[in-house]
Formats: structure tokens, sequence, C-alpha cells
């Protein structure tokens, strides 16, 4: 499976890529050609979410459990590609639920932010995939330099994991005060 | 809804959602390795050292001079302790540092001349067998004392340093093959010379201990350089110091702890400067024997010895060893050759770490006057002139990873070795080390990583959910 995954990899990187082009276009530009791509953007990014997935399920069988969730690389590997398409389902769904509404003020910027994100966890993905299979960049020594060993696990401890749930309850919660307002409004 | 309290709740979930990616990266891997000597778990503070080595001959005597850096000089080793009327030992193998810092330092040396091919590609990782000594799921003794041959025959009461091939399973310490085929191996060559010198227990003597790694990680036939200085039975010393030649009858133990004995000072004890216990003498507090003689070795096992005196100046040691070529004892010994290459790894302990507390290197090549990592220049005359430049190897601390770990279905690279891929090619020293960190809390880390994957899926659904409430639908979508 190591050559498919190697193969198929290749169509999230460059799909989930040309979104972040086409995002950081539309950000800069309410021009014709910038807007004619945004119209393209929702397909973009369902057909570079659905071959994410598949790239990432025929990944999870190169090896078997028991090996992958045992190396370090492999862990951070799987836990990177697991956040890189939770996060570009994510902007998916803003720009497909939010439609237009997002490049209007702020939020273009926080829609070229997010994108810029997308794509450093992307790099980080494939980096660490290559480096399974041997294929050393500069990239893991960035990370380095910024705080990372990528030669040992990402993971946090049991006080991060309670501060991360706390956030996401906020931030759920958030979500459903606004829509609240929204219909009481 | 209004369009300021939309876009403050899109600032606080942009800022919730950073906030937390904030903390993650600031906290990320802390809270599970740390030091439980209870599983014989300890991180020693450095991963990696330098070390450096020369090798020269003269087509009699082969001399590798070997340096290395040490904040101290550990040359005390396992002493006995006069308190409350009674003999107490300190300094004994501990999991981690020992405590008064008494442990002394060692540089070791693997051999091979081919015999052991794995041990080309792989170096020591081939010696580390299964429920090693020390390892969090160490052999009971018990066990090992009980195992017919290890434990009967060969005297053994922890697993230690042996070759797959002594295994009917790698993953069975106890699975030993049959004695006839051992003695085939042997006799084929596959075993792996050991030299070993320690700070305390060969050094002042100017002598290393001779040994192999086979079945077991044993002494070449013959004397070592040291023997017990303990009399079970009485519990009491066998010998204590001469007074007439060492103007004592034992060591000052705050002499010790304050570290005020020098390599030119009592702080050993020796055939030449023992005489028998006297347990009449008055004894007080703080009187200290050291519980190793030293003594001259014979046979094979005493094939090594210090070139010169091997000392620690400025923070390094800088120690050479030197032996025949050719011992005469092939079963025991690689017998070197001029234009041959050889296969070696280097390990070295510092700073009262005993046991598997060292830090190791990868294999490397060795050539008589043959193009290798290490070249052996050869001389004329008597004493080599180090002329040539230092080699220079990483070693690493290996953690706890053995070699039937690295055969398994844990071990990614399991196929690899099957293919006779080499460590180096995949493998720094830096990441071997921090691999080796984190197959001691193997569990741990997996369930942790698994907690952290989870929780960062989960805090990018509840952004999507946030962000999605928050932004304005366009009515013309």
């Amino acid at each position: 499976m190591a050559a498919y995954h190697a193969v198929l990899v290749h169509f999230p990187i460059a799909l989930w890529m040309t979104a972040t082009l086409a995002i950081l276009l539309r950000a800069f530009s309410d021009g014709a050609l910038a807007k004619a791509v945004d119209r393209a953007l929702v397909p973009l990014l369902t057909i570079a979410l659905i071959s994410g997935v598949v790239a990432f399920a025929i990944g999870l069988m190169v090896w078997p459990w028991e090996t992958i969730s045992s190396t370090p690389l492999g862990r951070n590997h799987v836990l990177l590609a697991s956040w890189t398409v939770a996060y570009w389902a994510l902007l998916l769904a803003t720009r497909w639920l939010r439609g237009e509404a997002v490049w209007k003020g702020a939020s273009r910027w926080i829609m070229a932010g997010l994108a810029l994100l997308g794509s450093f966890l992307l790099g980080v993905t494939g980096t660490l995939g290559g480096h399974l299979v041997g294929i050393y960049t500069e990239v893991s020594n960035a990370l380095r330099l910024l705080g990372w060993e990528v030669f040992t696990t990402f993971y946090v401890p049991n006080v991060t994991l309670a501060v991360i749930g706390v956030i996401t309850l906020l931030l759920i919660g958030l979500g459903l005060w606004s829509r609240r307002a929204d219909a009481t409004a | 809804m209004n369009n300021m309290v939309r876009r403050a709740g899109v600032g606080v979930a942009l800022l919730l959602f950073l906030g937390a990616l904030l903390v993650s990266w600031l906290t990320h891997g802390t809270g599970v390795i740390k030091n439980d000597i209870a599983r014989n778990i300890h991180i020693p503070d450095e991963l990696t050292m330098p070390f450096q080595v020369m090798a020269a001959y003269n087509g009699r005597n082969m001399f590798f001079r070997y340096r290395w850096p040490a904040r101290q000089p550990s040359i005390y080793h396992d002493m006995m302790k006069f308190e409350g009327g009674k003999w107490v030992r300190y300094g004994a193998s501990v999991p981690g540092p020992q405590a008064q810092g008494i442990y002394e330092d060692r540089v070791a040396m693997m051999v091979d001349d081919g015999g052991v091919p794995e041990f080309a590609r792989y170096g020591g990782y081939i010696t580390i067998g299964d429920r090693m000594r020390f390892f969090t799921n160490e052999a009971k003794a018990e066990n090992v004392k009980a195992h017919p041959y290890l434990g009967q025959k060969r005297n053994q009461v922890e697993v230690r340093k042996h070759l797959p091939a002594t295994r009917k399973d790698i993953g069975d310490w106890s699975s030993v093959v049959p004695e006839d085929e051992l003695a085939a191996l042997r006799k084929a060559g596959y075993f792996l010379d050991l030299w070993h010198w320690r700070a305390h227990r060969s050094n002042p003597i100017n002598a290393s201990d001779d040994e192999y790694v086979f079945d077991v990680r044993s002494g070449d036939a013959g004397k070592g350089p040291f023997t017990d200085n303990w009399d079970a039975e009485k519990k009491q010393p066998k010998f204590m110091l001469d007074p007439q030649k060492t103007n004592r009858r034992a060591l000052n133990w705050d002499d010790l702890i304050q570290r005020k004995l020098g390599f030119d000072d009592v702080y050993y004890i020796s055939e030449d400067t023992a005489v028998p216990f006297d347990a009449t003498h008055s004894w007080k507090d703080g009187d200290t024997i050291p519980r190793r003689l030293l003594r001259r070795g014979d046979g094979s096992h005493a094939d090594i010895k210090v070139f010169g005196r091997g000392l620690w100046k400025d923070g390094f040691w800088d120690v050479t060893l030197t032996r025949a070529m050719d011992t005469g004892n092939p079963m025991d010994d690689k017998i070197l050759v001029d234009k041959r290459v050889y296969n070696l790894a280097f390990s070295v302990h510092r700073h009262a770490l005993g046991s598997r507390w060292h830090n190791i290197s990868l294999p490397i090549t060795l050539g008589l006057s043959r193009e290798a990592d290490l070249v052996a220049t050869r001389f004329d005359g008597d004493e080599p002139t180090w002329n040539q430049p230092w080699h220079t190897v990483t070693l690493f601390y290996p953690g706890q990873v053995s070699w039937p770990m690295l055969n398994s279905a844990k071990h990614a690279g399991a196929e690899n070795i099957k293919k006779g891929v080499p460590v180096k090619y995949r493998h720094s020293e830096s990441q071997l080390a921090h691999y080796g960190v984190e197959a001691e809390f193997a569990d741990e880390i997996r369930r942790q990583w698994l907690f952290t994957l989870f929780a960062g899926v989960l805090l990018v659904g509840g952004f999507g959910i946030a962000l999605n409430q928050l932004l304005k639908r366009n009515q013309g979508v």
C-alpha cells in the first residue's frame, strides 16, 4: 500500500495548495478573476477532501496499526494527517455554508490566515511522510528550531488536554449562542 | 445579532483556537517522560556525546587510543563502609546514577572480523535480547538462576548481552540452543571480542578486562583484573589495605564523598597493597575498604593492557589500550591481521552511571592500512606516534531498545532489517537516542498521542462550529 499512498497523496497536496492560492487571491482581490476562481473553490475543496480522506485511509494500511502507532515518526504523521484533513474539512464547511459572506470585511483575512495555517499543516504532514520513507528535508530542522524535535512523538500533557477540552466546549457554546441570537433577532 | 458583537465573537473564537494551538505547542512532549527508578527508568541529561578514537599497529601489537569528555573522573567503585558495627556496601550497579557518586567510568569496544555479519549493520543492538538486565521487564533472578544452562552451568543471575543465534527464539532469553550447537557456533567465530576498560577495576594496575559476547557476556579464559573482596560468610572484607605499604588499613569515607583522592592517591586495593582482613582491629565508622581486589590476571583474560596511563585531564579521559594482534586465543579474541577490515562499536559509562546507562556508537569499520571509517596506521618501533587525526563518532543513550523489539511489528524498520539495510542508512544517533527514550514509555506515549490526536480534531470541530455560526451568511448563496 505504500506505493499507492505515495501516488494518492499527490492529489490532496496539489488540490489543497491550489485552494490556498485561490483563497489568497480572493482575499486580496474583488476582481472578476478572483470571483471566478472563488466559484470553483467549493468543488475544489470537496475533491481535495475526498482525495485526502482516501489517501489517509490507504496510508493507514501501509503498516499494521501496531507498527505505525509504535513509531514516533509514524505517530506524528498520522496525527498531522488527521489534523490536516479535519482542518481542511472545516475550511470547506465554512466556505460552503457561509458562502460569499466569508469575503466580507475582516472575514477574508481570517480565511487567508486559515488557508496559510492549513498549508503549514499540510507541509508538515508531507514532510513527516517523506521522513518515514527515508527522504529528509530541512523542514524538520526548522521545526526543531521552533521547539519540536520531529523524532519525538507530538503529544500534550493531561492539563493541556483539559485546556483543549474546555476551549472546545467554549467554542461550541459560542457557536450555539450565536445561532440562538440570530434565531431570536 | 449586530455586526459589532458578531465581529467580537469571531475574534474570541480565533483567540481561543489559536490559544489552544499555542498552549499545545508550548507544552508538547511533557508530562510523560520522567525518571521512575522502581521501573528501572532513568533518563540521562545528555542523550549524545562525542567520542574520539585513533588506532595504530606495528605488526605485533595493536593500539587504540580513546578520548571522551566527562565532567569529572569517576575512579571509585563498589566500596564497603563500616557503619554501626557492620560493613555496608555502596557502589553496586543500580538503576540510574549511584547516589554517592561511587561508580567508575568505563570504555568498551566490541570487535568483529565478519564472523557475526549482523554486527556490521546493527552494532550492539544485536546483543540486546529479551528481558535484559535493568530493563523494566527484566527477567527475575530466580528464573535465570534456575535455568539449566545459563544459571546452573554459566552461573548467570541476570540476562546479559548475547548474540541472536545463541537462542532458538530471539524473543525468549531462555531458549538457548543445544550446547553442541553453541560449541560449533563459537568455533566458527560467531562471537564478539570485547575490550573493556574500567577506571577502578583495572586502570590503577594498567590493565583492562578482556571479554567476549556470545551466549552471555563473559570474561575470556583465565583470571581477570579483579575479584571480589568480600567474605559472605563472615560478612566482612577478605583483605584490607597493608598499613606498611599504604600507611592505612582503610580509606576514609569522607575523602571519597568529597572526591579528595586522585590518581596518585590510594583509592583502590590490589594484590600488592593488600593484607588479610584483621577483624580484631578497632574499626571505626567511616572506614571504607574497596569491595574489589585488583590482581594480575592471567591467560586469555589478561591480553589487554593500558599503554602509558589512563588519565582524566581538563574534562577529558585519554586512555590507550594495547594487545597482541595475534593473542593465540582465537576462540576468545578476534585476531587482528594487517590489511584486513574489522567492525567496531564503542560504549562509554560516565557520571556515576552503570549497567545499561551507557552511551553507545553505531558500528564503524576499522581498516589496518585499509580504507575504512577508522584507519589504523602502521608504525615501526614500540610506541605509536599518534600523528593521525582523531576519528570522531557520536555516542548516544540507547534506552530500552532490544533486538526482539527491532524485529517485531513494533518497529517499522523490521522489514528493512530482514533485507539487511544498515541502521546508519535510516537513523542518526540523535534520532536513535530519542527513539530509545520513547521506547521506555511506549504505552504511555501512545495513549497520550491518541488523546492528543482526538483532542486536536475536536478542537478543529469546535472552532468550525463557532466560526460558521458567527460568520454572517450571504443571502445570495
